[in-house]
């Protein structure tokens, strides 16, 4: 008779723990696809290489390859940019020692971001990245949220002088679909799918703020930098990646 | 409780806060002084070569510049030498050598630290920390915690001199003192 009121006893408490299990393995299986997942993307890896290209600076085969996570409307990335990058970019990019990579990131606490960030894209489309990107940054004052000029968010004039009339066009024509500034991503404007890209990629680092900074040497990748560093401090960095054996 | 009972606890909770603060300063020189590309707290990370501490260091100092708070120039030689710093006040801590000295200079340490902490931290720089190496973050809980190490570094400090004033205490009032004295 005992036995059998502990055996309930027992089976009584075992079922709570049952329950939790059963929870636990439904809940992990819910959860598997998700952490399963690689980034949604519509593009094939070839595209993908292409896009890549597209919105590269210097020689893929240099030694070291350096993939920047930038927000064209952040305040610290025009600062490495225009005091950082575009030194890098005149002499170690120039010099064929670094492959420069632009990664976009627009944050969802800056208004224009994502908006610029199509601009550029539809701008790399044409092989005009360099140059789009250079006005944007130079003259993020102007159009971004924390700029003086008004109405804010206007930046056509400034994607307009970095091309020819013919180039602009085309640009304009790629723009099509993606003109409306949100921070969503718009169904149909097919700049959009680069730009999705590239922040799964960022996600999978994991790029939390901007500018981050993925640094690979012969085929070690090493650990973010997160901010703007000057240039002096990231060329000895890559003076002394350069000269390790 | 008697007193020789709460001098002992005393005693023993100064030892821990001392080891505790010892750990700190000597994971921080670790994670900055460790080879970038080792996976942390294994052998390789210990495969400590020139170029390989060069590299880190000046990691380190990117890391440091992004603070804005040092002029350029100060920036590559803070960094070059602060992990050294903290290794030495690490292991004197962790050997109890010349004690009230050594809190008194951790927690001058851990002070700077907690106010370039709270600097970032107000001014919204999205920044990594480098305290204990690279990919750490600077958020809210970088603030508690700095926090908690800057309240240890003084309780310690305060500590070590309370137990340096009662150890003369104890030796001046003790007979073969007394009969010196005479």
């Amino acid at each position: 008779m005992t036995s059998h009121i502990h055996l309930a006893i027992n089976k009584a408490n075992r079922r709570p723990i049952r329950t939790l299990g059963v929870i636990f393995v439904a809940a992990f299986l819910c959860v598997l696809p998700a952490l399963l997942a690689r980034p949604a993307s519509s593009q094939t890896p070839a595209e993908w290489d292409r896009f890549t290209t597209q919105k590269s600076l210097g020689d893929p085969n240099a030694p070291i390859k350096m993939e920047v996570f930038d927000d064209y409307e952040c305040p610290a990335c025009d600062q490495f940019y225009e005091n950082t990058l575009k030194l890098m970019i005149d002499s170690y990019v120039a010099e064929g020692k670094v492959y420069l990579i632009h990664r976009d990131f627009p944050l969802p606490i800056h208004l224009y971001s994502r908006r610029a960030a199509r601009w550029v894209n539809a701008a790399a489309r044409i092989g005009k990245f360099e140059a789009v990107e250079r006005a944007l940054f130079d003259n993020q004052m102007a159009w971004s949220e924390y700029g003086t000029e008004n109405p804010k968010g206007i930046m056509e004039p400034f994607v307009k002088g970095a091309l020819t009339p013919a180039e602009f066009e085309r640009v304009q024509r790629l723009m099509k679909g993606c003109e409306v500034n949100t921070q969503q991503e718009i169904k149909g404007c097919a700049l959009d799918g680069d730009i999705q890209h590239d922040m799964a990629l960022g996600q999978l680092i994991p790029v939390n703020e901007t500018p981050t900074s993925i640094v690979t040497y012969r085929g070690v990748r090493y650990p973010p930098i997160v901010g703007a560093m000057s240039w002096p401090l990231l060329r000895e960095f890559f003076d002394q990646l350069m000269s390790q054996r | 409780m008697p007193a020789s009972t709460q001098w002992t606890a005393n005693r023993v909770l100064l030892l821990i806060g001392r080891l505790c603060l010892a750990i700190v300063f000597l994971a921080a020189a670790y994670g900055k002084l460790r080879p970038l590309n080792a996976t942390p707290w294994t052998l390789h990370s210990l495969e400590v070569t020139p170029s390989s501490l060069n590299l880190s260091m000046t990691f380190f100092a990117m890391q440091l510049d992004s603070y804005r708070m040092l002029p350029a120039w100060a920036v590559s030689p803070f960094a070059h030498t602060l992990p050294w710093v903290e290794l030495a006040v690490g292991l004197l801590l962790l050997f109890g050598f010349a004690l009230r000295y050594v809190c008194i200079a951790a927690t001058l340490l851990l002070t700077i630290f907690y106010g370039a902490v709270i600097h970032s931290y107000a001014m919204h720089l999205a920044i990594n920390c480098g305290c204990f190496g690279p990919n750490e973050k600077l958020d809210a809980w970088t603030l508690v915690r700095d926090g908690l190490f800057f309240a240890l570094g003084i309780a310690v400090t305060i500590g070590a001199f309370l137990m340096h004033k009662r150890n003369r205490a104890a030796v001046s009032s003790s007979p073969r003192a007394e009969l010196s004295a005479r």
